[in-house]
C-alpha cells in the first residue's frame, strides 16, 4: 500500500467532515497561535532593551552607589530595589566623576548624574517631571539632537546656573507649539531659563529622554539639597578595555570613598544580566502557552476516539476490501497528523499575523525557532495523540465492524 | 465428493465460540467444493451458521478445525495481514447493506479495493470506470450514494466486488434491503456475471432466492442438510 495513497484516503476522509477538522484542530491552533504570539512579545521586549542599552553609547562603565549583586538581581530582584534605595544614602561625590576622569586615561568622559522629582509649571501648565541633573559632557555619551537651542555648557555648570533643557514632551506639555526657548520653566521653588529642546526619541521609561529635564548638577544639588551624586556613567576610549577600566576605577574609587559601598558594571554585563531575566519570561510566557498546545492535543485524541467509534462501520469495510491493521493504523495517524500540522500552520500564521498587529503598541518579533518550535511540537502532538485511536481503529474485527450499527 | 477441483474447498470445518465458558458450534462438520464458474447459493434460517461460513469463505474468520482451500491455496491458518491481502485480491464482498462510503462517488466508492493493493491512479480510475459499465451504471459515475436508488447501489457495490477481478463474488443477502423488482434486477446481475463466467456465492435466508442459483446448498444447525 503506497503512503500516497494513504494520505489521500485521509485527506478525504477529513475532507467529507471539514468542520468537524476545523474544530479538532482549533485546540492545536489556538495553542500554537498563543505559543507564537507570547513568545514575540518575550523576544521583542528584550530586543527593545538591548536596543535601548546600545542606544546608551558603546563601552560604557556604569557606577553606581551601594554594593549590587548582579546574580541576585537576576535571580529574585529584590536586589534591584535594594539598589534604587541606595541611591539615597550615596556616597558618591561629584569630585569622584572629575577624578575618574582625570586620574584614568583610557576614560574619555566621566558624566555624573543626580536625579529627582519635581513638577513642572509653566502659566499655569503643570506636569510631574524627572529632573536629571548632570554635567555638560552629557552630550558626549548620549548623543542626544536638538530641536531647538542647545546643552548648557561647563562654566554654567561650574557656577550653578539656574538653565533647563527640556525633553520633548515636557516642551510640548507645558508650551504647545509655542517657542519655548528664553521663557522660565519653574521647578519647584526655582525659575529655570529654557535654553534647549530636545528632538523627540521615542520609547518609554528610564531609558528616553523625552520626559526629563536637564539642568546644570551644580544646581540640582543645591535645590534639593543633595551633597552626593547619584550614579556615573564612564565611557572607554577602546571597547578592549572595558573591564580593564572597570578594575580601575574600582581601584581609583576604594581608595577615595575607602570602604566598598559602590558597584561598577560595564554595559555588557548589565546586558546579559537583563537578556536572562527576559530569557527566563520568554520561557515562562512560552511555557504556559505550551500548555494550551497539549490541551489541543487531548482534543484531537478525543475527536479520533469518537471517529473511530463513529466509522466503525466504515473500517470494517475497508478491512473487508483488503486493508491491513497497518493500514487502518496508517490511516488514522494520518488523519490525526495532518489535523495537528494543518493546525500548526494556521497557528503560525494567525500568531505572526496577531504578533504584527500587537506590534503597534508594543514591541514584538517571531522568532524562527520558536516557529519551528510549534510546527514540530504540534506535529509530535498528532502523533503522540494519535496513536490511541489509531490502535482502537486498526485492532477492530471486521465482522463486528461490519456488524456495529 | 470431488475435493481438489474446485475453486474453494472446505472440509470438515468446525467453529466454536466460546460464550461465558460455553461453547458454541456454529460450524459442525462442514465440507464443500464450490467449481470455479458456478452458480451456488448457500440457505438457511437464521442460527444455522451461514453467517459463520460466509465469514471463513471470505476470508474474515478462521475456523477452529477443517481446511479451506481457494484457489489451491490453503487460507484456513492464515495470518491476519495474509487474509486481508487475500480478501483484496481473491474476494469480492456484497452486502446486504450495500456498505457504500457516504459523501464520496459511484467512482471512488468502486476504486476502493484498488487502493490497498497498490494499483496506479490512471489504472485505478479506468478499472473502476469499466467495472461501472459492466453493471449498466457508466453515466453515474459521479454520483453520490444518496442521488442512486437501492438497486443502483447495491449494483456500485457489485462492481466494487468485480473491480479486483476476484476469484469469488461472495453476496451476503445481496436482495434483503431492496423491494422485489430491484431484488429481481439485482439477481439478474449476478446471473449475467455467472454467464461471463464468474464464480458467485450467494447466502440468503430465502429459499427463492436461492432457488435462482444453479445449485443450493442447505444449511441447518452447523452442518449441511441436503
Amino acid at each position: 500500500m503506497p503512503i500516497r495513497q494513504l494520505i489521500k484516503i485521509s485527506i478525504k476522509a477529513l475532507q467529507t467532515n471539514k468542520s468537524r477538522s476545523l474544530l479538532t484542530a482549533l485546540g492545536v491552533i489556538i495553542g500554537v497561535a498563543s505559543v507564537i504570539l507570547l513568545i514575540s512579545v518575550g523576544s521583542g521586549l528584550k530586543g527593545y532593551i538591548t536596543n535601548q542599552m546600545q542606544d546608551m553609547g558603546s563601552n560604557l562603565i556604569m557606577v553606581m552607589p551601594g554594593d549590587i549583586d548582579l546574580d541576585d538581581v537576576s535571580m529574585g530582584g529584590s536586589a534591584m530595589s535594594s539598589a534604587f534605595s541606595s541611591m539615597a544614602t550615596s556616597k558618591l561625590k561629584l569630585s569622584d566623576a572629575h577624578e575618574i576622569e582625570k586620574g584614568i586615561l583610557q576614560i574619555q568622559d566621566a558624566v555624573a548624574m543626580v536625579m529627582a522629582s519635581s513638577p513642572a509649571r509653566y502659566e499655569g501648565e503643570s506636569v510631574l517631571v524627572q529632573i536629571i541633573g548632570t554635567t555638560e559632557n552629557y552630550i558626549n555619551i548620549r548623543e542626544p539632537e536638538f530641536a531647538k537651542g542647545s546643552f548648557f555648557v561647563e562654566s554654567e555648570v561650574n557656577s550653578g546656573r539656574k538653565v533647563a533643557v527640556l525633553g520633548h514632551k515636557v516642551a510640548e506639555d507645558l508650551f504647545g507649539e509655542k517657542d519655548s526657548i528664553g521663557e522660565k520653566v519653574k521647578l519647584g521653588e526655582y525659575r529655570y531659563l529654557i535654553m534647549g529642546v530636545m528632538e523627540e526619541k521615542g520609547g518609554q521609561g528610564s531609558m528616553s529622554p523625552d520626559d526629563k529635564v536637564f539642568v546644570p548638577i551644580t544646581t540640582a544639588q543645591r535645590q534639593f539639597n543633595q551633597d552626593n551624586i547619584s550614579i556615573i556613567f564612564a565611557q572607554v576610549k577602546s571597547s578592549d578595555e572595558v573591564s580593564s577600566t572597570v578594575s580601575l576605577v574600582e581601584g581609583v574609587l576604594k581608595r577615595r570613598l575607602k570602604e566598598e559601598d559602590f558597584t561598577v558594571l560595564d554595559q555588557k554585563e548589565i546586558l546579559s544580566t537583563v537578556s536572562s531575566i527576559l530569557d527566563t519570561l520568554t520561557v515562562a510566557l512560552g511555557g504556559i502557552a505550551a500548555i494550551s498546545l497539549l490541551v489541543g492535543g487531548i482534543g484531537i485524541m478525543n475527536i479520533m476516539l469518537v471517529s473511530v467509534t463513529e466509522r466503525t462501520h466504515e473500517i470494517g469495510l475497508r478491512k473487508a476490501l483488503g486493508a491491513t491493521p497497518e493500514v487502518i493504523l496508517t490511516q488514522f495517524l494520518i488523519e490525526a497528523v495532518f489535523l495537528s500540522v494543518g493546525g500548526g500552520i494556521i497557528g503560525i500564521v494567525l500568531g505572526s499575523g496577531g504578533s504584527l498587529i500587537l506590534n503597534m503598541f508594543m514591541p514584538t518579533t517571531v522568532t524562527l525557532w520558536s516557529v519551528i518550535l510549534a510546527f514540530v511540537v504540534s506535529a509530535t502532538v498528532g502523533i503522540v495523540f494519535g496513536i490511541a485511536p489509531a490502535r482502537k481503529a486498526s485492532q477492530l474485527s471486521p465482522i463486528e465492524a461490519l456488524r456495529y450499527e | 465428493m470431488t475435493k481438489n477441483n474446485g475453486i474453494l474447498s472446505l472440509e470438515n470445518i468446525f467453529k466454536i465460540y466460546k460464550m461465558d465458558g460455553i461453547s458454541v458450534k456454529a460450524l459442525n462438520g462442514v465440507t464443500l467444493t464450490v467449481k470455479k464458474g458456478e452458480f451456488v447459493s448457500i440457505v438457511g434460517p437464521s442460527g444455522s451458521g451461514k453467517s459463520t461460513l460466509m465469514h471463513i469463505i471470505g476470508c474474515l474468520d478462521i475456523p477452529t478445525s477443517g481446511k479451506v482451500t481457494l484457489e489451491h491455496h490453503e487460507i484456513s491458518r492464515l495470518s491476519e495481514n495474509s487474509l486481508a491481502k487475500i480478501r483484496n485480491k481473491k474476494i469480492g464482498f456484497v452486502f446486504q447493506q450495500f456498505n457504500l462510503l457516504a459523501r464520496t462517488s459511484a467512482l471512488e466508492n468502486v476504486s476502493l479495493p484498488l487502493f490497498y493493493n497498490g494499483t496506479t491512479d490512471s489504472d485505478i480510475r479506468e478499472k473502476a470506470k469499466k467495472a461501472l459499465e459492466t453493471v449498466d451504471l457508466g453515466d453515474r459515475l459521479e454520483h453520490h450514494p444518496n442521488q442512486l436508488s437501492g438497486g443502483q447501489q447495491q449494483r456500485v457495490a457489485i462492481a466494487r466486488a468485480l473491480v479486483t477481478d476476484p476469484a469469488i463474488i461472495l453476496a451476503d443477502e445481496p436482495t434483503g434491503n431492496l423491494d422485489s423488482k430491484s431484488g429481481l434486477e439485482i439477481m439478474g446481475v449476478l446471473k449475467q456475471l455467472h454467464k461471463q463466467g464468474r464464480t458467485v456465492v450467494v447466502v440468503t435466508h430465502d429459499s427463492k432466492i436461492a432457488s435462482q442459483a444453479q445449485r443450493t446448498i442447505k444449511l441447518g444447525d452447523g452442518r449441511i442438510v441436503n
